[in-house]
């Protein structure tokens, strides 16, 4: 994350770094170019978010007199060299597309076709052609940026703070009022209002009812990660109370699983781990044999539903909030447990400590990559480099710490717990000290000093960022006030986003840790805005409630099926006509496995297990987590690296995968339990067993096709080896992998 | 660089994913995660799919197809190798100056100690190299040795995965990961990228991983202590079913997958788990024969040394012959994670590392010849950086000599480069590269370029901003190509 690639050919801009980080260290006002009226602010966001961008990208290699590059007389990177044109003339007629060059050649409609190298994205040359319908208007100067080692007293901003700030992303969500729908009768909750609004506009209807055995296991695997209870499927396919859903979903947000399930991706957010990726021989000081008592606080938070500010003040500042709460201390395993570097205590190597945390803060809880600005201002977001050392200095004043875990633990002098089985490896407050500027990220090379403060961009006034901690404090604290105060327009959202992406596959914003100009954008802003505002107000912060919002809705309620309409009008289901196929993670997977073949250990908490291992039955979410090396069989199933922060799984598909399936001793051994289980509870009768099988691995019974398929494989009077084997193909069958 | 849409996460056209789509290990991967990046409708992404040339997609034609890196865990000493100094018997015993050579470690009380081993040319060429190389002095015509290499870092753990991965944090996807995502595989039985390794080196699996890329691009190890074939592969066979009674098994699932899929019509992911299962089946023969060393005549075995780094180098080249695409070999043996690192002995631990590495990279190489595939197979030679020119005093016995990232040696052959050739120097005393200098991240740069592919396209999106092997950095070394 050091420099932009298109950093490289700009050698002025760490003078603009400089600047801007001089401007915000005298809280000078140095982003001139406030918009003068409407169109003007519109069109500036509309460069900075989609031209600017493009032209970096598309244009300068060729079109750049900064760069010394000006194909056809024509340079792109002023203002003025664009009204100037080159050897066809002005390549814009601000006001009036039709008439500009530039227009013309990105539509490829003429015999000049730029870019040559392929043609711009339709919405691209949208909004270039709305952008020169605005005026063209251009936050740059009329001059190339010199490379110059002087920094000028009134750059060129980069982007435009003012312009940028007005993105949907930094305004704080408000109640919406639900659209007016083709069927209110649809309409359970406001969620339903604004998905069937979209779907009315595309001309499609939403999907009906999924029947209750695949609701029920879509649930019981969405809330819990574990597969329905035959017995309890079956009172729920035939309970005709209306209410039934809601009932059957309190049901399992009460469960104690319910925690385990939904620890796991806040582990994958803030990359749990109990040791590091540098050990060297057989050191085991990096080693946390204790870090489960994190991942314990986290599984215990979710089931006791402590609302979402309050986890994450505890995990950023239980130490400053209430240091006699030892359990409470196990919180601070959200920065203790992050990643340390080989030789650190160089000032590099702590300089790549501080963006680790910087970002697991910035781009896990606010959806910002505020790490981008390490070494130049962010490129399309209104982030200086001085808001990124602003917070790196926060974590610049705290250091990690083992907390002996009684008193019989042998400590060094300065208190600390020498053997890592005897602590808890948490983090306190060291000296507290502001950072200053390190130019292009360079440590040797000092640029102002900044205070601690809040991102600007997200602080009241941009120029007057909300200071943290002060002479006697990190400002740990101040730092999860101000991501938790429900004025702060991107946690709630973030969230929020995160646990619909769990649940229906894909987020109403596609990257859920980039809500920035280069993020994607939001498929229905309004509902995710009237339930970030609602999630706070009536919700109370919980993830319960949202929980329940969510999955009680129409919305979720819909069956899976891929109609022609949809593939017509929404292959991609952005509109949400129908609810994704979703494929079981590995926590899932692994857990239903154990649950069928009987072998689950339901305990709650405690040290971690080898996931493979055929005689270990707790579940998945305890396995053993190694920066070092990890579990191979989670590295084969899209575990995420938990040496950074992780913005979502991957889905993969690998022959690997399946070699897993096919041989490997934990799913061969759980075939034969689970074929032993069905001989002891469905007795002798071979359709008995099959019955049971279908619904343990399936939550239904077979058809007579399924059946009779079943029982031409075993034959006249099967082995147990044969159960075995067939047991085996059903663990491997996509439908135990896929939840309708 | 300029990917043709802000979040596409590829570095080739949707057109031509679409078409190599399914195609490959690699491929399918690759169409599963557009798939889950929204890149692709499901319909596109199931469509039936034949095999397509490598060369698709390519920025350039590519000179070579394949790689394979022998990485000399420790890192080699280049005065005692590669970089003959006859001037450091001039100054031996005097210690380097600080004012002159800002070293980056303490020096230790070192002194200039020249090589005890005699550098003499070899080949048409004239190539020189140091005695230590008794068989692949007999391949001199074809290697191409960059003297003027430099790293950022004379530690051991940085080194490693800047030379793997462009940058110091393990947070960087590795150069095998990078070649996986960007050209896939060319037998959809095997991995595109293995690693081959007797336990692990030091920084361990990080140094194939493949970070933020689509997990399947992450190297597949293969712990090398036991060469049995059984050992090295994990899960390759059912611990009860033979391979018939695995294929009625096979058939019953797929058929009850069918049934599946009849209901659920247009969902392409089921499609895909569909045929990778179908896949895995056969990796099981594949795989089995690919890694199985018995099937190589005694005679061959011998030539390469019955060392594990020996057979591993065999290894290597039945799997790049079966269209592997990046084979990484590590010296480490059973005892030391990196042998190379000769802070004392240096001179008899050279002797005796030199022995088993010269007698199997010849091998190697002859090998590759003799098949017609040394041409478009890069190999590559060296380690994480080199060793001082100085000494390190031992406590007891011999000294050896110290990290040293300013100037050292590597190796490449095949795959496109210059044979033959020695590029770049360092100075009289082999302390900084002077002269031809190839950074790591040019050496990537150079690999890729092989490879027909320009180091400043192959991008992914990641974390708001495009992210490359080579960073921000990196230049071609076009004086090497062939």
């Amino acid at each position: 994350m050091r420099i932009d690639p298109t950093e490289a050919r700009r050698p002025s801009r760490w003078a603009l770094a400089l600047t801007a980080a001089l401007a915000m260290a005298s809280t000078a006002t140095a982003t001139a170019t406030a918009a003068e009226d409407d169109a003007s602010a519109e069109g500036i966001a509309l460069f900075e978010s989609k031209i600017r961008p493009v032209l970096i990208d598309r244009c300068y290699s060729c079109h750049s007199a900064e760069q010394g590059e000006a194909k056809g007389g024509l340079a792109l990177d002023t203002r003025a060299a664009l009204l100037e044109g080159g050897d066809g003339g002005p390549a814009i007629e601000p006001g009036d597309p039709e008439l500009s060059l530039l227009i013309e050649a990105i539509r490829y409609d003429s015999f000049v076709q730029m870019p040559p190298n392929g043609k711009l994205p339709p919405e691209t040359i949208a909004a270039f052609e709305r952008w020169v319908a605005l005026g063209a208007p251009d936050p740059r100067g009329d001059e190339p940026a010199e490379p110059s080692a002087d920094a000028s007293p009134l750059p060129d901003p980069g982007i435009d703070g003012q312009a940028a700030r007005s993105s949907w992303a930094y305004t704080t969500p408000s109640r919406q009022e639900p659209p007016e729908v083709s069927d209110p009768s649809w309409v359970r909750s406001p969620i339903d209002a604004f998905i069937l609004s979209r779907l009315d506009e595309a001309g499609l209807s939403p999907n009906p009812e999924a029947d209750r055995r695949s609701l029920a296991r879509r649930l019981a695997f969405d809330l819990t990660g574990l597969p329905p209870d035959p017995a309890e499927v079956d009172a729920f396919v035939i309970d005709d109370d209306p209410e039934a859903v809601e009932r059957y979903v309190d049901r399992l947000l009460a469960s104690p699983h319910f925690g385990e399930r939904w620890a796991r991706p806040w582990l994958d957010l803030m990359r749990f781990a109990e040791d590091q990726a540098h050990i060297v021989g057989n050191d085991t000081s990096l080693c946390y044999p204790n870090a489960y008592t994190y991942r314990d606080w986290v599984i215990a938070a979710l089931n006791d539903d402590l609302p979402y500010d309050a986890f994450v003040r505890k995990q950023l500042a239980a130490d400053l909030i209430d240091p006699d709460d030892e359990q409470g201390l196990a919180a601070l395993g959200f920065i203790g447990l992050g990643p340390k570097y080989y030789r650190r205590g160089a000032p590099e190597v702590m300089a790549d400590e501080w963006e680790d945390r910087v970002d697991v803060v910035s781009r896990g809880l606010l959806g910002l990559t505020v790490a981008c600005a390490r070494c130049h201002d962010h490129k399309y977001d209104p982030i200086p480099t001085a808001d990124y050392y602003a917070l790196a200095g926060v974590f610049a004043s705290t250091v990690m710490y083992n907390l002996p875990l009684s008193d019989e633990a042998e400590t060094s002098e300065d208190g600390e717990a020498k053997k890592p089985e005897d602590a808890l490896h948490i983090i306190k407050d060291d000296e507290p000290r502001d950072l200053n500027v390190l130019i292009r990220g360079n440590v040797e090379q000092k640029g102002p000093l900044v205070p601690r403060h809040f991102l600007s961009v997200l602080s009241e006034e941009a120029d007057a960022p909300a200071p943290l901690g002060g002479s006697s404090s990190s400002g740990r604290l101040e730092l999860a006030e101000a991501i938790v105060d429900p004025s702060n327009p991107l946690t709630a959202r973030v969230f929020i986003n995160r646990v619909w992406a769990q649940l229906f596959g894909r987020g109403i914003v596609a990257t859920p840790s980039n809500f920035g100009a280069l993020g994607a954008p939001p498929t229905h802003p309004e509902l995710l805005d009237d339930l970030a505002s609602r999630f706070v107000s009536e919700g109370g912060w919980s993830l319960k409630w949202l929980v329940r919002e969510l999955v009680t809705s129409n919305t979720y309620r819909q069956s899976c099926d891929i109609t022609d309409a949809h593939r017509a009008a929404d292959p991609e289901n952005l509109l949400l006509g129908r609810m994704n196929r979703k494929r079981l993670p590995v926590e899932s997977w692994r857990d239903a496995i154990l649950t069928a073949s009987g072998a689950l250990e339901p305990a709650v908490g405690g040290p971690s297990i080898n996931p493979s291992d055929p005689d270990a039955g707790r579940r998945t979410v305890y396995s053993e987590v190694s920066r070092l090396e990890l579990h191979p069989m989670l590295a084969r199933f899209d575990f995420p690296d938990p040496n950074a922060h992780s913005d979502g799984r991957s889905r993969t598909t690998t022959p690997l995968q399946k070699l897993f399936v096919l041989n490997s001793p934990f799913v061969t051994r759980h075939a034969e339990r689970l074929a032993e289980r069905l001989s002891q509870e469905a007795g002798d009768d071979p359709a008995a067993r099959i019955a049971l099988a279908y619904r343990l691995l399936f939550a239904r019974p077979p058809a007579a096709t399924e059946e009779a398929i079943a029982l031409d494989y075993l034959g006249p009077s099967p082995d147990p080896s044969r159960w075995a084997a067939y047991a085996q193909a059903l663990i491997a069958s996509n439908e135990f992998l896929m939840i309708d | 660089m300029s990917p043709d849409r802000p979040d596409a996460p590829s570095p080739i056209s949707r057109r031509q994913m679409l078409r190599r789509a399914g195609a490959g290990f690699g491929m399918l991967g690759l169409a599963g995660a557009c798939e889950a990046a929204g890149l692709l409708s499901p319909a596109a992404s199931a469509a039936p799919l034949g095999r397509v040339s490598g060369l698709d997609g390519l920025h350039h034609p590519a000179k070579a197809k394949r790689v394979i890196f022998l990485f000399m865990n420790g890192a080699p000493s280049h005065v005692d190798t590669f970089d003959p100094k006859p001037a450091l018997a001039k100054y031996a015993g005097q210690e380097p100056s600080e004012t002159e050579f800002k070293t980056l470690r303490s020096k230790k009380g070192g002194t200039f100690m020249p090589s005890p081993f005699r550098f003499r040319p070899h080949g048409e060429s004239g190539l020189v190299m140091s005695e230590l190389f008794p068989h692949l002095s007999h391949f001199a015509d074809d290697l191409c040795v960059l003297r003027g290499m430099h790293t950022d870092t004379p530690n051991h753990e940085p080194g490693l995965l800047m030379m793997h991965s462009g940058n110091q944090q393990p947070i960087r996807p590795s150069l095998g990961s990078w070649l996986s995502y960007g050209l896939g595989s060319e037998n959809a039985n095997l991995p595109p990228f293995v690693v081959l390794c007797p336990g692990l080196p030091v920084v361990g699996p990080q140094l194939w991983s493949s970070a933020f890329l689509p997990g399947e691009h992450q190297g597949m190890s293969v712990n090398t202590s036991d060469l049995d074939v059984h050992a090295m592969i994990a899960h390759l066979k059912h611990p009860r079913l033979d391979r018939s009674q695995q294929r009625r098994q096979l058939d019953l699932i797929q058929r009850i997958n069918d049934l599946h899929r009849s209901d659920r019509p247009h969902e392409a992911a089921l499609d895909a788990q569909i045929s990778s299962l179908e896949l895995a089946f056969q990796m099981q023969t594949e795989a089995g024969e690919a890694f199985d060393l018995k099937h190589e005549p005694d005679s061959l075995r011998d030539a390469y040394g019955r060392t594990t780094f020996g057979q591993s180098c065999l290894l290597a080249r039945r799997l790049v012959e079966r269209d592997v695409r990046i084979v990484q070999v590590y010296y480490v043996d059973g005892r030391k994670k990196q042998p190379w690192d000769t802070h004392s002995a240096n001179d008899a631990g050279h002797r005796r590392l030199c022995a088993d590495a010269d007698r199997a990279t010849a091998a190697l190489l002859g090998d590759l010849k003799a098949r017609g595939l040394l041409e478009d197979t890069l190999v590559i030679w060296g380690g994480e950086f080199g060793r001082t020119p100085y000494s390190e005093p031992a406590k007891k016995g011999d000294p050896g000599r110290d990290h040293h990232a300013t100037g050292f040696s590597m190796v490449l052959a095949g795959g496109g480069v210059k044979g033959g050739y020695t590029h770049g120097a360092t100075d009289d005393f082999g302390m900084i590269a002077v002269d031809g200098r190839v950074h790591v991240h040019d050496l990537h740069a150079t690999i890729l370029h092989l490879l027909g592919i320009d180091h400043e396209r192959l991008t992914y999106r990641y974390s708001g901003r495009d992210f490359r092997l080579t960073d921000v950095h990196g230049t071609v070394v076009r004086d090497i190509i062939a």
